[in-house]
């Protein structure tokens, strides 16, 4: 694995990020609009009944962010180069998918953290809401868990795209979506159906959303639900290192890797 | 594709031809290794591509017409990535250089995605060139481009063959280019081998010339001595008479017709072509002889 070829693809994510309007406007605008729609929207909840209730609502918007953006950075990165018609071209330089991959990764994780220190810095400062009050270790454990999360999604979805082609590639942006209610993301876990209950502790953010929900009240690491949603990724990751893996080399045995560009 | 076999010496272009569909592209995909055969192997310099696949890729590159760099970014950013993938010592310096040398300086600061579709040509030559090719694949590079800016592009391609005696693999649809620029020709159909051979080679395989001959005097005596001695006699017009014969005999028609007490205008010779040999398998009369 090449340092220097897993920098040079960071180096045209930044390219593309900074030069893309969609981005820009699919990142940091959306996140921005999020972050204050739902502070106002707290604001009212919480001045018609229990605060930390309504508070619940916005830690999970807040939170929900790093899945969002880890998965998008993921998923829309290889898609930018699909759509250029300049994905193949990279791989046929010495860059192996790992690289690119591990660059992908790194780069969700940049833009995850920033976003998510901009947007509970805004929460903070104009709508009164700390996410820090949770406890730092909370917080840092909760951001891995969900982006460990979000990169097993992302690399799913990026073997979807590559083995079926770019007409599915609204999954990158839809997807994701399936797991806002099931892993209890801004509300508790008991209102739930119980049967809804059992599928919603196989997903490690639901740990991570509870934990936090339970850290406004008292802020402790729950180290039990933090390992339970790191073990649990360890299984997602490592299975859809697999899937990937697999749809990856399907697409260069179909030639549908290479058709994807067409 | 099915028993696909041949090599390139140093510093030769083979050219790939066939119709749509014959699998020339899907050659060029397996050689770069973005498909994967399900048998045989690519080799580059003596190792497997796919097992030795960083160090074959580091001495090959590619240059299509229908792969283009990422278009939101500038031509210098693009190229700066791609220095970097082929961890180019100096990259700065190499992009300049070889900017300067095909005339792109000026549109470094452009967005790839505003380029004409001869200045990405010129470009895609320079991402193919930074790390210094041994060999480098070409898919249809003159595809779309104005017959000025292909007439350009191969004199380009064939400089940059003597100067560092590159190895390339060429495809196109354009016969003339092959005829000009190919050391070596395969002709591809339904993912066979169909011919192999130099241009001039495979158009010898195809025996007839065509003599078209304009004359004035009696048309019916020059029907008459021809038809006697040639198969193929047509007369499409007043005094034109067109003879389909094997290329040697070509001398022997034009003897016969002055002979035939008339007297002859205008000669036009249609010696078989590149092109002829690509109809004569596009339209499914199969392998060349």
């Amino acid at each position: 694995m090449s340092l220097e070829r897993i920098f040079a693809v960071l180096q045209q994510e930044f390219y593309i990020t900074a030069r893309s309007v969609e981005v820009i406007v699919d990142l940091p605008f959306w996140s921005l609009i999020t972050v204050v729609v739902f502070g106002f929207v707290t604001r009212f909840l919480a001045s018609v009944m229990n605060p930390t209730v309504a508070q619940y609502l916005y830690l999970g918007t807040l939170m929900w962010e790093i899945i969002r953006v880890t998965q998008y950075s993921m998923s829309l990165g290889a898609l930018w180069n699909v759509w250029s018609h300049n994905f193949s071209n990279m791989f046929i330089t010495p860059l192996s998918m790992r690289e690119y991959v591990v660059a992908q990764m790194i780069s969700a994780a940049a833009k995850s953290l920033v976003l998510f220190a901009v947007v509970a810095s805004i929460a903070a400062f104009l709508f009164d809401f700390n996410v820090l009050s949770m406890g730092l270790g909370t917080v840092g454990l909760g951001f891995v868990n969900l982006l460990w999360f979000a990169y097993s999604i992302g690399l799913f979805i990026l073997g979807v795209i590559l083995r079926l082609g770019t007409r599915i590639q609204a999954l990158a942006w839809g997807l994701v979506l399936i797991f806002q209610p099931l892993t209890a993301a801004y509300y508790p876990l008991s209102v739930m159906p119980p049967v809804l209950q059992s599928v919603a502790r196989a997903f490690p953010p639901t740990y991570v959303f509870e934990a936090a929900r339970a850290g406004l009240g008292t802020p402790e690491i729950n180290w039990d639900y933090a390992a339970i949603a790191a073990a649990e990724n360890v299984v997602y990751f490592v299975l859809s290192v697999w899937f990937f893996d697999y749809m990856y080399r399907r697409s260069r045995q179909t030639g549908q890797f290479a058709r994807n560009e067409e | 594709m099915d028993r696909i076999s041949f090599s390139l010496s140093s510093g030769h272009i083979l050219g790939l031809l066939g119709p749509n569909g014959a699998g020339k592209t899907t050659t060029i995909q397996m050689l770069v290794g973005i498909t994967l055969p399900d048998g045989g192997a690519v080799r580059y310099f003596g190792q497997d591509l796919h097992r030795h696949r960083e160090a074959c890729l580091q001495r090959i590159n590619f240059s299509s017409s229908y792969n283009m760099l990422q278009g939101r970014i500038t031509v210098w950013e693009n190229l700066l990535v791609f220095a970097r993938l082929y961890r180019v010592a100096r990259p700065e310096r190499k992009i300049s250089e070889l900017g300067a040398y095909f005339g792109i300086a000026q549109l470094m600061g452009q967005r790839f995605l505003t380029l004409s579709a001869g200045q990405k040509t010129r470009v895609n030559l320079v991402k193919a060139l930074l790390n210094d090719p041994e060999v480098v694949l070409m898919d249809e590079p003159t595809a779309s481009l104005d017959p000025d800016i292909a007439d350009r592009t191969l004199s380009l391609i064939e400089s940059l063959r003597e100067s560092r005696n590159l190895s390339i693999v060429y495809t196109s649809h354009q016969m003339d280019e092959v005829t000009r620029i190919c050391d070596e020709v395969i002709f591809l159909d339904h993912g066979h081998i169909v011919a192999q051979d130099t241009p001039a080679g495979l158009t010898k395989r195809i025996k007839n010339a065509v003599v078209r001959v304009k004359f004035e005097g009696q048309q019916q005596e020059v029907s008459r001595s021809l038809q006697a001695r040639f198969a193929d006699v047509s007369l499409p017009a007043q005094n034109v008479v067109i003879v389909s014969t094997e290329e040697h005999l070509v001398p022997q028609a034009i003897f016969t017709i002055g002979n035939s007490g008339v007297q002859i205008l205008d000669i036009d010779i249609r010696k078989p072509t590149l092109e002829d040999v690509f109809l004569q398998i596009a339209r499914g009369n199969g392998h060349v002889t």
